[in-house]
């Protein structure tokens, strides 16, 4: 979690989290994902290794996946960010979050906000990915839980689901 | 003996849920991030802990000084062991009743000498993590080396330097078992057959690492506790001659838990430490675990070496079997179950399924300078089948016999039984699980395949590892996996709110399992509600009955029977409440969709509202003699419950390389009455992956100095899903005759045997080569230094 240095240059860092500008105080050595969870609150982003390996931590800068345990908060300085609490539309899931329920795609959910969000990533990326296709994309998000059964399956049926078809 | 079970719970004649694929309540919250894990709590006025650990494997502290680190901003306090020592009595670890076993007492923080990487030397509260890191790299700790303790047969020798300098030997325990005539059997056999087999060290490393949150109140004297468990009351019962609080001023709370895996069903010393720094400080404090500190500090589980011997006929009929287990544990004991917690079950399940009756074994625990091991799912099993079924694949080859027919030979029969090491079997499918196995992955076919292959150069192979495995410990299972004093049992509450929802709350825990969803499932069937209508609880011993939590594939069985009970008593008080109002017998009051209904008279019927409306507020509509309110609390104690199953590997060798690549699993598993085959295949797939990892991928390797040599996860690899092959899940359905409902109970029979199947489907593609394997995990180095070996072996001259 710690950088080398203690540092009290602490300065405001204002960004767009899901669609609302959100500004809070960090450190330069703090990390994105702790800026989210702990200065924004939004807990929903999980930490499992905080050395980039794991992919808990997965949400989309700019449209693009990115871990957040690797990324400095002050480095998303003006940068849009989507965690997995922009994905519902009130009550209602989203199709990639109901494919996972329907699929069995998670069991202590811990992985699921970052695979989630990976999962949107490749469908915008390849509409109707194979299954070779779906395990590579996915092979820096750890599931510890589910063997990644339900998860294949999950992505299956939400690339369905998107395209209209269930 | 008190509260065995006799059977009271009934589910309704047609139950309307069970054994459906419901999709699980829990769901929304996990997948919309509204969940709360340990580290999203946040208190008014929290700060937050770092410990500093030890970089070396042994070394005695010369001096500590935490002056630098105290004065620096936003530090609030740097705790040494001596520090806590005065406000923490030590945790003392046993197995009780057991001869031979040594019991440890141990510190929450070490303050003579650091016995492992990872051992806590210090600990700070500051405003933030981060300053609190700070604080550590400010704490200047003198060294004095010493020689470190890492070979566990070593460790066992004498003269070997000691861990603990109270321990002579380094031996935590020696047990001994024996059964029969084993040394007449092996005598008298035909061939004996042996092996010494090394399980490599793992860990369940669940993806959320360890947290607690305490919240001590100088005000009342009560300490309230968030922390990342499987077993809340289990915390709260252990945590109470530690921090000297009394029980009822106590409360744990385990809210969302990212995996637990077994991990998390042991109390630990920092679940003690952070409470008393609450206490210190006066402020709530906060700790989370980073995952060097798990991979170092948590807990490793599964280095068994095995010393196996199976005396047998010409035929390949088993005769006896003989054991040596070396349990190969760090420098602590995980608590309550210590280290023994694997080597004991090991040996426990020596015979499986397996119909031999002389049976012999021994036990040593050694103590090491690596971190403590403790439970992971499978307990014991997973070295222990992987052991006993490689070797049995070795007598296969070397009678040339074929390996599936060699285990229906010597398997045991459907009907209950007792095996030689006392296991209660409450009957199962033990040969038709093999059976069905077999045909669903074309056998004949494979063996085909694996003929052209060899003669194209390529090397296919196939294994297979049958099983029975305990599940739903209670006492009784508990008593015959080694623990002889040990009680358990589990609780829960049902309960019928006066506008007709239904609650209930129950002692498990849930961390992944559906159980939100499977115990809801019981509850309506129980009552004939509809499932929207139950809300099931967990997790919190202020609010629910006490329990032993989620592990030891207990919760089904034991969480289901409770719920069945407490269920069928509301239900019954329900019916009579109806029989009274409507003038009918309480028998011919028959409940579905949340409603009542007389038997064959159509008009008659009150819904459950309608019902617990004069339950809770119908003064004299009552029966006269009947207590208001709608609620029943009942616990449950099962008989061993002992489900069996089977799993088969396919795997293609690649000789040049070195690697292995899984073509698919298949399980077969018999685990009675299911009640969300969807949730059960989960399960399973789960415990497959994480035996892929076991047999191929993760070890937490130690130099011989004893320095961690996987502190991360790019050196200790987690099974990725380009990985985990495809899986094929067949189930079969005996109703188990000593469980409430005639569930079995499962979630790690997958893990206790895919490990010995891949191991054995390598050997058998690397058959043609002559190699013998004796250690997992069967890395590429691995598996090309076997084939080098039997290069070199071939190569040399015959000795003489
Ligand atoms: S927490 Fe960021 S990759 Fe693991
Ligand atoms: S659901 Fe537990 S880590 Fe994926």
């Amino acid at each position: 979690m710690s950088a080398a240095q203690p540092s009290d240059a602490k300065r405001l860092v204002t960004l767009t989290v899901n669609g609302l500008e959100r500004s809070g105080v960090a450190e330069p050595r703090t990390l994105l994902v702790d800026f989210l969870r702990h200065e924004l609150g939004l807990t929903g982003t999980h930490v499992g290794c905080e050395h980039g390996v794991c992919g808990a931590c997965t949400v989309r800068m700019d449209g693009e996946p990115i871990r957040a345990c690797i990324v400095l908060a002050v480095q998303a300085q003006g940068a849009s960010i989507e965690t997995i609490e922009g994905l519902a539309d009130g009550e209602a899931l989203h199709p990639i979050q109901q494919a996972f329920r329907e699929a069995h795609g998670l069991q202590c959910g811990f992985c699921t906000p970052g695979m989630v969000l990976a999962v949107q990533s490749l469908l915008e990326e390849n509409a109707d990915p194979s299954e070779q296709e779906i395990r590579e994309y996915l092979s820096g998000n750890v599931c510890r839980c589910t063997g990644y059964v339900g998860i294949v399956a999950a992505v299956q049926r939400a690339a369905r689901k998107l395209a209209g078809a269930e | 003996m008190p509260d065995r079970p006799e059977i009271t719970g009934t589910l309704l004649q047609k139950p309307q849920y069970v054994g459906t694929r419901i999709l699980r309540t829990e769901d929304p919250r996990f997948l919309t991030g509204r969940a709360r894990y340990t580290d999203d709590v946040r208190l008014p006025g929290m700060l937050e802990a770092a410990f500093l650990r030890s970089p070396h494997a042994h070394a005695r502290i010369a001096s500590i000084d935490v002056s630098a680190a105290q004065a620096l901003p936003g530090v609030h306090g740097v705790f040494t062991g001596r520090d806590l020592a005065a406000v923490l009595a030590p945790f003392v670890s046993t197995v009780a009743g057991r001869g031979g076993v040594r019991p440890l007492t141990q510190h929450a923080i070490p303050f003579d000498k650091a016995r492992h990487v990872g051992d806590p030397v210090a600990v700070v509260v500051a405003d933030s993590r981060y300053l609190a890191e700070d604080a550590c790299d400010a704490i200047a700790v003198e060294w004095e080396a010493l020689p470190a303790v890492v070979d566990p047969e070593a460790a066992l020798a004498p003269g070997a330097p000691l861990v603990h300098d109270d321990v002579p030997d380094n031996n935590f325990a020696h047990i001994e078992f024996a059964s029969g005539d084993v040394e007449r059997r092996f005598a008298e056999a035909d061939r004996v057959f042996s092996k010494r087999f090394h399980h490599g060290r793992l860990s369940p490393a669940p993806l959320e690492t360890r947290a607690v949150v305490a919240d001590f109140d100088r005000s009342t004297g009560a300490v309230t506790i968030w922390t990342s468990s499987q077993t809340p009351h289990l915390v709260r019962s252990l945590l109470v001659p530690v921090l000297g609080i009394p029980e009822s001023r106590i409360r744990v709370i385990a809210d969302a838990v990212g995996g637990g895996f077994g991990l998390k069903c042991q109390v630990f010393k920092e679940e003690a430490v952070i409470p008393a720094l609450s206490k210190l400080v006066g402020r709530p404090v906060k700790w989370i675990e980073d995952r060097r500190e798990h991979l170092a500090a948590s807990v490793h589980a599964k280095e068994v070496i095995s010393y196996l011997d199976i005396a047998c006929t010409r035929e390949g009929r088993f005769l006896a079997f003989r054991a040596r287990y070396v349990g190969v544990n760090g420098a602590y004991q995980a608590h309550p179950w210590t280290a023994l917690v694997d080597p004991m079950t090991t040996a426990a399940a020596l015979p499986n399924l397996y119909d031999v009756r002389d049976v012999a074994y021994q036990i040593d625990c050694p103590y090491t300078n690596r971190c403590m091991t403790g439970a992971y799912r499978g307990v014991g099993r997973t070295p222990g089948t992987t052991a006993r079924e490689s070797l049995i694949d070795d007598i296969a080859r070397e009678l040339a016999i074929d390996p599936v027919e060699l285990r229906l030979r010597n398997c045991i029969g459907d009907a209950p039984s007792v095996s030689a090491t006392g296991a209660r079997y409450d009957g199962g499918t033990y040969r038709a699980c093999i059976e069905k196995a077999r045909a669903a992955c074309d056998y004949d076919g494979f063996r085909a395949r694996q003929a052209a292959a060899r003669a194209a150069g390529r090397h296919l192979g196939i294994g297979f590892s049958p099983y029975v495995e305990p599940t739903a410990w209670g006492s009784d299972m508990a008593k015959v996996q080694g623990y002889v004093a040990s009680e358990i049992f589990d609780a829960a509450q049902v309960t019928v709110e006066p506008d007709g929802s239904v609650s209930v709350s129950a002692g498990l825990h849930n961390h992944g399992q559906g159980l939100e969803t499977t115990l809801a499932q019981v509850a309506a069937d129980t009552l004939g509600v509809r499932i929207e209508d139950v809300r099931v609880s967990m997790g919190d011993t202020a609010v629910a009955p006490y329990g032993f939590g989620t592990h030891s594939s207990r919760a089904a069985v034991i969480g289901g029977g409770t719920v069945m009970r407490a269920g069928t008593e509301v239900r019954r008080k329900m019916a009579r409440i109806v029989g009274h109002l409507l003038e009918v017998s309480p028998e011919d009051v028959e409940f579905r969709d949340g409603a009542a209904q007389v038997r064959g008279v159509p008009g008659k019927r009150m819904t459950i509202a309608e019902i617990a409306a004069v339950a809770y507020f119908g003064g004299a509509r009552r029966p006269p003699d009947m207590e208001p309110a709608l609620t029943s609390t009942r616990s449950f104690d099962p008989h061993e419950v002992w489900p069996n199953g089977c799993v088969v590997a396919a795997v293609e060798v690649d000789v040049e390389t070195g690697g292995v690549r899984i073509e698919k699993l298949w399980s077969v598993e018999d685990c009675g009455v299911l009640i969300n085959p969807m949730i059960v295949e989960g399960q399973t797939a789960g415990a497959l992956a994480q035996a892929v990892g076991g047999a191929l991928l993760e070890e937490l390797a130690y130099d011989e100095n004893g320095q961690l040599l996987a502190g991360t996860l790019v050196d200790y690899l987690y099974p990725s899903s380009t990985e985990v092959p495809p899986m094929e899940f067949l189930h079969v359905e005996t109703p188990s005759p000593v469980t409430e409902g005639g569930m079995k109970g499962m979630g790690e029979g997958g893990l206790s045997v895919t490990g010995a199947a891949i191991v054995n489907a390598v050997a058998d593609a690397l058959a043609p080569f002559g190699i013998t394997i004796t250690r997992t995990p069967l890395s590429p180095t691995t598996i090309l230094a076997l084939l080098r070996e039997a290069r070199e072996r071939r190569a040399a001259p015959t000795a003489a």
